[in-house]
């Protein structure tokens, strides 16, 4: 398990953009009116990589990948797939999968504060 | 399934040593379950921090950037990120909750200075270099949410089977061999009364052709008498 891997970046030009700023060389750039064709192909290309340990993602872009792909997404361990954007839950993939593993939806913020007060 | 077993003594012990490991194991796992799920709440509290840090390194690297871009240019920008020579990497040491293998991640050259960075310092502005370094945060918050994200998947999939395993012994495994168990017993106390109302039958008639013999040698020597009262009584001139 101790092996050197990479980050990889996947979304539009200006969301990529900022990652290899940061030195992320391993990047997928598929324009906004290309999302809807091309994404999948993107995101299943750089999620048969070996060589890439964490997956970059935006949380909108999700909406743009097919249901068997978007599976993929949010299941997926090796890599493991981070989407970063306005809604800052996590996918939506990881929330079902307490609800359905613990039966209570742990990441309903307003019912945790409820049940706080 | 109850029906399928044949209801031997040999079999009922056999299901009676699958009851107690099957309740035995429904025990462990059921322990297992619960300490999991205590683990995963630590681990569940630990990735909303992260989550939050996420979104607001995310938030401040985008303003930096299009900062950057509106003063510098989307080609300067551009330009810059194409120049990078270092590249971070990560490496993956396997740590176990529980059974459970959870990776724990670790990085290089994800921080790197401005002479590290690759790009020229003369031809970019100070607005570029705010903007990589906020980038640089945010992968290291993508770093660690990965770590954090990927242990919680791994920790929910154990939850999950643990928990279908728990479900199948008490709906289904355990209820079979309970009914299996009670089908047998029920059957050997079928064949023991059975067994008793056949010996019972048997002494019975015992007693009986016993009694009928007795009868017959009680019979017999009266019999006998007769035959002698009747010699004697009919030959009167016998002398």
């Amino acid at each position: 398990m101790s092996q050197s891997q990479e980050i990889a970046v996947v979304g539009s030009p200006e969301f990529t953009t900022g990652f290899r700023l940061a030195g992320v060389r391993r990047f997928e750039n598929v324009p906004d009116g290309e999302k809807a064709t091309d994404l999948d192909a993107a995101v299943t290309n750089v999620l048969a990589d070996e060589g890439v340990g964490i997956v970059v993602m935006h949380d909108d872009d999700l909406e743009y990948l097919s249901r068997e792909v978007r599976g993929e997404v949010e299941t997926s361990v090796e890599p493991v797939v981070i989407t970063i954007g306005a809604s800052g839950s996590g996918g939506g993939g990881l929330r079902e999968q307490i609800k359905r593993a613990i039966g209570i939806d742990l990441m309903d913020e307003e019912a945790n504060a409820d049940n706080q007060t | 399934m109850a029906k399928d077993v044949k209801p031997t003594r040999k079999n009922l012990m056999a299901i009676e040593d699958r009851i107690e490991l099957s309740e035995r194991g429904h025990g462990t796992l059921e322990k297992k379950r619960d300490g999991l799920i205590m683990e995963f709440m630590d681990i569940l509290d630990k990735a909303q921090d992260v989550r939050s840090g996420l979104s607001d390194d995310y938030e401040e690297a985008q303003k930096k950037i299009n900062m950057a871009r509106a003063m510098d240019g989307d080609v300067a920008v551009r330009g810059a990120a194409a120049a990078l020579q270092e590249h971070p990497e990560i490496t993956t040491e396997a740590k176990n909750i529980m059974g459970v293998v959870v990776p724990q991640i670790e990085s290089s050259r994800v921080s790197k200075s401005v002479d590290q960075r690759g790009y020229g310092i003369m031809g970019t502005s100070a607005r570029i270099d705010e903007a990589a370094e906020a980038y640089e945060d945010l992968l290291e918050s993508v770093i660690l949410a990965a770590e954090v994200e990927t242990a919680m998947k791994k920790m929910l999939r154990e939850i999950e089977t643990t928990k279908r395993r728990v479900n199948a012994l008490e709906f289904k495994l355990l209820p079979d061999l309970y009914d299996s168990q009670e089908y047998i017993e029920q059957k050997l106390e079928e064949q023991e009364r059975e067994e008793i109302f056949r010996l019972k039958k048997i002494k019975e008639k015992k007693e009986q052709e016993e009694k009928a013999e007795r009868a017959d040698t009680d019979d017999e020597p009266e019999s006998g008498d007769e035959l002698e009262q009747a010699t004697a009584g009919g030959l009167p001139g016998g002398d």
